[in-house]
């Protein structure tokens, strides 16, 4: 089970996993997707039909849903699992001690220690007037009084004795929090993903429209309000008033704004857009000077003081030509407005021409086939049109969304432990020495070398200060030079 | 009008820093050093000043008030500027290493004056109202909090770029004046580590707070777009990073690679993948 196991363990086999996982996921930004532009993923299998299957058949138009990629996820998610439950419980900071009640044990501990403690990267050693049991104690009082949380003494006080101390031993926790906060947060996908939805409904203003994902649950929109940045067409607010009925039976109300929905027993409905779909209740044709006639969409019209009626049928909200010289719209939003109007004398089509209402000066003719011809010096102008609008109404029920914001929170919790708090150990021998003691002391931090270098020269100087150096000891702020010094 | 010409002025200042910072890097004299830092004090000064004004513009229209004016491109480069000089000022001042700056200081400069040259593009500094997805206090939070991320790997970046510089003068039987000047290449690996140790963080709670806000304005936490799967892939790489320097003890040459490999994909997350999203896109005007 073990040998099963090393594979996943391995830092390289899930750094090069991860790395597999990068460079799927920029594949998809590159292609596009079918969830998001199935329109363009068609002009790219007309375009490059060859690669268009390759791709195809690897799922690349798809690629956050194929099964492939689920699977390096989840694959992930039990590495992690794997990784950390291997190494539970996590190194605790602290250099195991053997038991008390074996003095041999102990002598074998304390000639292990003292050789591990000449082995950390920052090392002090210093001789001392003051007698093992006195100088154990004032380094336990700087010790302790520096914050550390400090083991049991182990050795006899009077002769050869050791301590191990940490500081923000709760950062040996940051590792697992971070890495089980993965876990919840792909947990939480992966329940959005079995049991949630997100519907896409658009709905007419003064309309309603039934959830395909929620059986008898029909949302109305009673008001649709768009408002621009004066002077342009960029929309600074859009709001639908909404009501939600289940059966007929109504659930719940609101105001919904972006970024501010409602939300009905979990399902969530949110204005995520709004839109033209070509219908208007009229339009103002300017048919003279200072002489404006509102019509009714497909509603013929007589043009006062003439035979002539005026029928405005189509509109299209956002006005361009197709390659072929057709009218079409290039978004569903009203940026460029323009509506076709027909004109009969006693029910015979004379002329159907297209107006523009942001660009009064340019019109064109179409012809019998649908072509559109330049019409210069248009006899009218488009005054206004007074379009119904349809109010993008996104419903979203994600019932793993709790376990993602936990998971969240435990990730930055785990990342501060992880990186911003800085685990430190100290390793304290202390043998008799002629006239005194000698005192070896290591130190070791998870992160902060630079700093924690500093604070080390100072504990070492502070103690000296306190147990009062021996002769053959250096001066303070010498006793520490980042490495080993000898002091003998 | 003040707003650009404070700002431009912050270029100059920022320039003439950058400036000093490669004479220091020749030059034995500690003068040059502290004149890049006195120019990027006076670059910071002037850069505030321009968004004060900024933010007084900014404010004028009723629904961005109390919104950070990052926005626009020009926003968001000039938020990036002004970043990434007091990220290398704060390291700067704890580890005295203004020898750095010729290798930080030119994202600044860039970032500045690709900002003025965008103002140029576009006759203006881009302040227009918010559209109603970006009126949320989140404006405040989830890009800064990114943007800042971006900084402090910039300056892991050059800290990594020097690295590989002095790695070279190391094993180069002619090092030059260069190789005596520059950190030792331990104390560089450990501050390029230390610097993305410290940014790491920060960007993945950047990218939690976009998932944040995403559910609260369209109600899904991952949308797979452009510029949150960018912003993924570079959490990744840095994250790979991480555990190859911690777990697998990479030091030196192929961390610092790994590590610049992150910032290209910062690089790209920011500029590149706005031409990509649909719903980030609001840097390149869509």
């Amino acid at each position: 089970m073990a040998q099963s196991l090393r594979i996943f363990r391995s830092v390289k086999f899930n750094v090069g996993l991860v790395l597999a996982i990068v460079a799927a996921s920029a594949i998809g930004t590159f292609l596009p997707q079918l969830s998001e532009t199935p329109e363009k993923v068609d002009l790219f299998l007309h375009g490059n039909p060859f690669w268009g299957k390759i791709f195809q058949a690897l799922g690349f138009f798809d690629i956050y849903h194929t099964k492939w990629f689920m699977g390096m996820l989840g694959l992930i998610a039990f590495d992690i699992v794997v990784c950390k439950l291997w190494k539970l419980p996590p190194d605790n900071g602290l250099t195991a001690l053997p038991p008390e009640f074996d003095p041999k044990a102990i002598e074998a501990k304390l000639d292990t220690m003292e050789a591990a403690i000449r082995q950390k990267g920052m090392v002090a050693e210093f001789s001392c007037r003051a007698a093992p049991a006195e100088a154990m104690s004032a380094v336990k009082r700087m010790i302790v009084g520096s914050g550390y949380h400090l083991e049991p003494v182990v050795g006899d006080a009077e002769e050869r004795s050791a301590l191990v101390a940490t500081r923000h031993r709760v950062q040996r926790w940051g590792s697992y929090v971070a890495h089980v906060a993965l876990v919840v947060i792909l947990a939480g996908g992966l329940i959005k993903a079995a049991f949630g939805f997100v519907e896409m409904v658009p709905v007419l203003e003064g309309r309603s429209r039934e959830l395909q994902n929620k059986r008898g649950w029909e949302v109305f929109v009673d008001k649709f309000t768009v408002k621009y940045y004066d002077g342009t067409r960029n929309p600074k607010l859009f709001s639908s008033q909404i009501r939600v009925t289940e059966n007929g039976k109504q659930l719940a109300e609101k105001l919904i704004t972006v970024n501010d929905p409602l939300d009905v027993s979990g399902t969530r409905f949110y204005q995520a857009s709004w839109g033209a779909g070509g219908m208007f209740r009229e339009v103002i044709l300017e048919v003279g000077e200072g002489k404006f006639l509102p019509i009714p969409q497909r509603k013929p019209t007589l043009i006062p003081g003439t035979p002539i009626k005026v029928t405005a049928d189509v509109m299209m909200p956002n006005f361009t030509l197709t390659p072929d010289g057709r009218a079409d719209t290039a978004s569903l939003d009203l940026k460029n407005p323009a509506v076709r109007f027909r004109f009969d004398v006693g029910g015979k089509l004379t002329r159907s021409l297209w107006l523009l209402q942001f660009n009064p000066t340019v019109a064109f003719s179409e012809t019998q086939d649908g072509v559109l011809v330049h019409a210069p010096d248009p006899p009218m102008k488009l005054a206004d049109v007074e379009p119904i609008l349809f109010s993008g109404i996104q419903v979203a029920y994600d019932p793993g969304y709790p376990l993602v914001a936990a998971g969240s929170i435990a990730w930055l919790l785990g990342t501060v432990l992880l990186f911003y708090m800085h685990r430190r150990r100290l390793w304290v021998l202390i043998n008799p020495a002629e006239g005194g003691s000698r005192v070896l002391i290591g130190a070791w931090s998870s992160r902060g070398d630079v700093g924690f270098k500093k604070e080390f020269g100072a504990y070492v100087d502070r103690l000296k200060a306190g147990i009062g150096p021996a002769g053959s000891s250096s001066g303070p702020g010498a006793a520490f030079a980042g490495n080993l010094e000898a002091q003998s | 009008m003040m707003e650009l010409n404070l700002f431009r002025l912050a270029a100059v200042f920022y320039t003439a820093g950058t400036a000093f910072a490669f004479v220091y890097l020749y030059a034995r004299e500690d003068k040059w050093s502290r004149w890049m830092r006195w120019c990027l004090y006076a670059g910071a000064a002037a850069h505030v000043a321009s968004f004060g004004f900024r933010l007084q513009a900014f404010w004028a229209i009723p629904e961005n008030r109390f919104f950070l004016p990052i926005n626009s491109f020009f926003g968001a480069l000039s938020f990036l500027a002004l970043a990434t000089a007091v990220v290398f000022v704060i390291v700067e001042g704890r580890h005295q290493l203004g020898i750095l700056g010729a290798f930080v200081l030119p994202w600044a400069l860039a970032a500045s004056w690709g900002a003025v040259w965008r103002a140029s593009q576009m006759g203006n500094t881009e302040i227009h109202g918010l559209v109603p997805a970006l009126q949320s206090y989140w404006i405040n939070i989830h890009p800064a909090v990114l943007m800042v991320s971006y900084c402090i790997f910039g300056n892991a970046f050059g800290v990594g770029l020097a690295l590989l510089i002095q790695e070279r003068q190391v094993k180069s039987k002619r090092p030059s004046e260069l190789c005596y000047r520059l950190p030792a290449i331990e104390d560089l690996d450990s501050l390029n580590y230390r610097l993305i140790a410290f940014g790491f963080p920060i960007l993945t709670v950047g990218i939690i707070m976009g998932g944040i806000w995403a559910y609260g304005a369209w109600g899904r936490f991952w949308g797979w777009d452009a510029k949150e799967t960018w912003a993924l892939i570079t959490a990744l790489v840095y994250a790979a990073y991480l555990h190859m320097r911690i777990v697998a003890g990479w030091r030196g040459r192929k961390a610092v690679y790994m590590s610049m490999f992150g910032f290209t994909c910062v690089v790209f997350t920011f500029i590149g993948v706005n031409f990509l999203s649909e719903l980030h896109g609001y840097l390149s005007n869509r």
